[in-house]
This record gives C-alpha cells, sequence and structure tokens, in this order.
C-alpha cells in the first residue's frame, strides 16, 4: 500500500514536471497520426467486420462556428484528449488509455445515435486504431491496436 | 505596469480561461464533474480576487488531481500552460519578498517568451518545416483539421511554404520584441492573432485563452527590464 502511494506520487511528479520546466516543442516532427474507429457487436464472440470512424470531421465547417467554438468546444477537446490515450496507447500501453477510449465512445454513441438500430441489437463495443502516415507522397494506414471486446454498460 | 497590477491581470484571464474549459466538462461524466465544478467556483473567485493566493494555491491543487485524474494533461500544452501560470502566481503570492515575487512571475515571462523562441528553433531546425512539407503533413492527415474541406490547403504548397516561413521567422525573433514596449505590443497581437487562427483551424481554443492569460507577465517583464537599464 505505501509502495503503490509512493508510485504514484512519484508518477504526479513525474507528469508535473513537464509544466513546470517545459520543453515548447510544438509540432517538432510530424509523426503518423491516430483514427480510432469502433465496432459494434451482439456478442462477445463475434468477429467486428463493420468498423466506422468515432466521430468523424464535418466536410465544411463555417466562420461563425470555428469563431463559436472558441468559447464552446467540448466534443473536440474530448476528441483531442481520445488522440492523447491512442498515441499513450501506441506508445506505452495502459488499461486507463483503453477504458477512457471505450467509456466515451460508448457515452457518445448513446447519447447521439441512440435512435438507430445497430445500437438497440448491440451489447458489445470493441475500437482500434489506425494510424496514417506519408511515404512519399503517398498515405499508408496501418491497424496499429485493437481493443478488447467490452460489454456495453445501459446508458441508454 | 505594477508588479501587482500584472499578476491580478493574470488572475483575471486565467480565471476566465479555466471557467471556459470548466463549463466545458460539466456536461461530461460526473467523475469529471466532481473536479470541474469545484474549479469553476474557485476560478470565479479569482476572477473577483477573494483571496486571490489561496484560490491559487487550490487551484494548483486541483490542477495536479486533474492531471492524476487523465494520467498525464487533458489538453496537451494548454494544460501544461495552465499549471505553469498557476505556480508562479501561486509562488508570487507566497513570496516572502517582493524580489522573490519578481522572481517568480519573471519565470512566467521568460517561459513564455522560451515558448514562442524554442517553437520556432525546433522547427527551422527541421528540414521539413524549412520546405513547408511539414505544414502540408498537418493540414493533409494530421488529427487536427476541423474540417475535410480545410485538408484541401495541403494542396496549395506555395502557400503553406510561407505560412511556414511567418510562424518560423515569427517565433524566433519574439525574444527581440522586447527591446519596446511598442514592438512587444505588436508582437502579442501577432502571437494572439497566431493562437486565434489555430483554434480556428485545429479547434485548439484552450491554447487560445490560457497563451492570452500570460501576457500581463511579459508586458510587466519588458517594464522591468526598461527600469534597471538592461534594454
Amino acid at each position: 500500500m505505501k509502495k503503490l502511494t509512493s508510485l504514484n506520487m512519484l508518477n504526479t511528479i513525474k507528469r508535473l514536471l513537464p509544466a513546470l520546466l517545459p520543453s515548447w516543442r510544438f509540432f517538432d516532427f510530424i509523426v503518423a497520426s491516430p483514427r480510432i474507429q469502433f465496432s459494434l457487436l451482439k456478442t462477445e464472440n463475434e468477429t467486428s467486420r463493420q468498423w466506422q470512424e468515432f466521430r468523424p470531421r464535418p466536410t465544411q465547417l463555417s466562420f461563425a462556428a470555428m469563431i463559436k467554438r472558441l468559447l464552446w468546444n467540448p466534443e473536440w477537446n474530448e476528441s483531442l484528449f481520445m488522440v492523447s490515450c491512442a498515441e499513450r496507447l501506441l506508445d506505452q500501453p495502459t488499461q486507463h488509455s483503453e477504458d477512457e477510449i471505450l467509456k466515451r465512445i460508448q457515452h457518445d454513441i448513446t447519447k447521439n445515435h441512440s435512435d438507430t438500430s445497430a445500437i438497440h441489437e448491440a451489447s458489445h463495443l470493441q475500437f482500434r486504431i489506425l494510424l496514417i502516415n506519408r511515404k512519399g507522397t503517398e498515405l499508408l494506414q496501418e491497424i496499429a491496436f485493437t481493443s478488447r471486446i467490452q460489454l456495453m454498460q445501459d446508458e441508454r | 505596469m505594477s508588479l501587482y497590477d500584472a499578476i491580478r491581470l493574470t488572475e483575471i484571464m486565467l480565471g476566465i480561461a479555466f471557467a471556459q474549459q470548466s463549463l466545458e466538462h460539466l456536461k461530461s461524466f460526473t467523475n469529471e464533474r466532481w473536479l470541474f465544478l469545484p474549479r469553476l467556483i474557485l476560478a470565479v473567485l479569482l476572477i473577483i480576487g477573494f483571496q486571490a493566493a489561496w484560490v491559487c494555491f487550490l487551484l494548483l491543487l486541483l490542477g495536479i488531481a486533474i492531471l492524476h485524474r487523465f494520467q498525464g494533461p487533458y489538453n496537451g500544452g494548454a494544460d501544461r500552460m495552465s499549471l505553469l501560470i498557476l505556480s508562479c502566481l501561486t509562488l508570487a503570492h507566497f513570496a516572502p519578498t517582493e524580489k522573490w515575487q519578481e522572481l517568480a512571475f519573471g519565470y512566467l515571462a521568460l517561459q513564455l517568451m522560451l515558448s514562442y523562441f524554442i517553437s520556432g528553433w525546433v522547427k527551422i531546425s527541421n528540414i521539413d518545416w524549412r520546405s513547408g512539407r511539414a505544414l502540408r503533413d498537418v493540414f493533409q492527415f494530421s488529427a487536427y483539421p476541423v474540417s475535410e474541406h480545410l485538408r484541401a490547403l495541403s494542396t496549395s504548397p506555395r502557400l503553406l511554404h510561407a505560412m511556414s516561413w511567418s510562424v518560423m521567422i515569427f517565433e524566433l525573433l519574439f525574444p527581440f520584441a522586447l527591446l519596446s514596449e511598442i514592438s512587444l505590443f505588436i508582437a502579442l497581437g501577432i502571437a494572439a492573432s497566431f493562437h486565434l487562427a489555430n483554434a480556428c483551424l485545429f479547434g485548439l481554443n484552450r491554447f487560445f485563452w490560457i497563451w492570452v492569460a500570460a501576457y500581463s507577465s511579459i508586458i510587466w517583464f519588458q517594464q522591468w527590464l526598461q527600469i534597471r537599464g538592461i534594454l
């Protein structure tokens, strides 16, 4: 118990230090970019076949909408946090990052897509991370991570 | 601008930035609301200037709890800048003498200057930034552009090349803005417009509010340097 508390303290200090002594290396290298896709399953043993992009960005966004987002942008900020979780999963996998992504996908689909039949029929959820990178002039995609299959908690 | 005024203005701007962030979290999960509702209340207290020293200290503790909750920053650099400002304000409030207060608040001004200069330095050291390729990659496949329509900008290499160099030159020249009050105000105006553009194009709204919150520290610092004949 004492060891666990010390470990927690150490981790918190490790996370706080980059704020007190920042590196400020914003966008120094443009690395491969993760995309989160999810699949709804009817049983725990079903194999995911239909993957959907999580929160696909709109085709176009008006200038007024961009300015409005200056004051109110919760969904986009949450999506950026999920991108961070995806990067952490690929870098140093933790249960926390996987749980956060699963929890937020489920919350979003039950809140925003509860009228679709696929949601009502589904009992389980899985996500995967696609990594997009450029090689020469071509964009390449690879599946970098596939999550566990999670039983959906009833939020409907 | 006196040290007191600069600290007070930073507190007000930080309070506004925290209130905005906290409101965004209130619609989220219950365990997040437990962290962000107190943060919203403390942000309002900070804006009105009620027990600012203790409010800063409590906000710092809450910031560490939030860092622990998300096992890292929720919003990358914006969260780190928030913690940096809070740490400097808390130290300035509890510093035993004015010299130590100046040191704590001056550290924030120095880090603000470095946030631009180092960003420019790491970019210009990279051939992909010098050629405009890096910014094309940002628009073409990164997770940041807020709409698919914006991705089309990746097909305008000349524009992106010019944009890359404008950003790099501005960031690298930022320390020279300290030479006079007018040049600093112009530089801060350009910097705020840069953050505004990032907020519009990449949805980085929290960066805008939090970086602007630190501006009064560098305005005070420039005058501090000038009064002492350092500039």
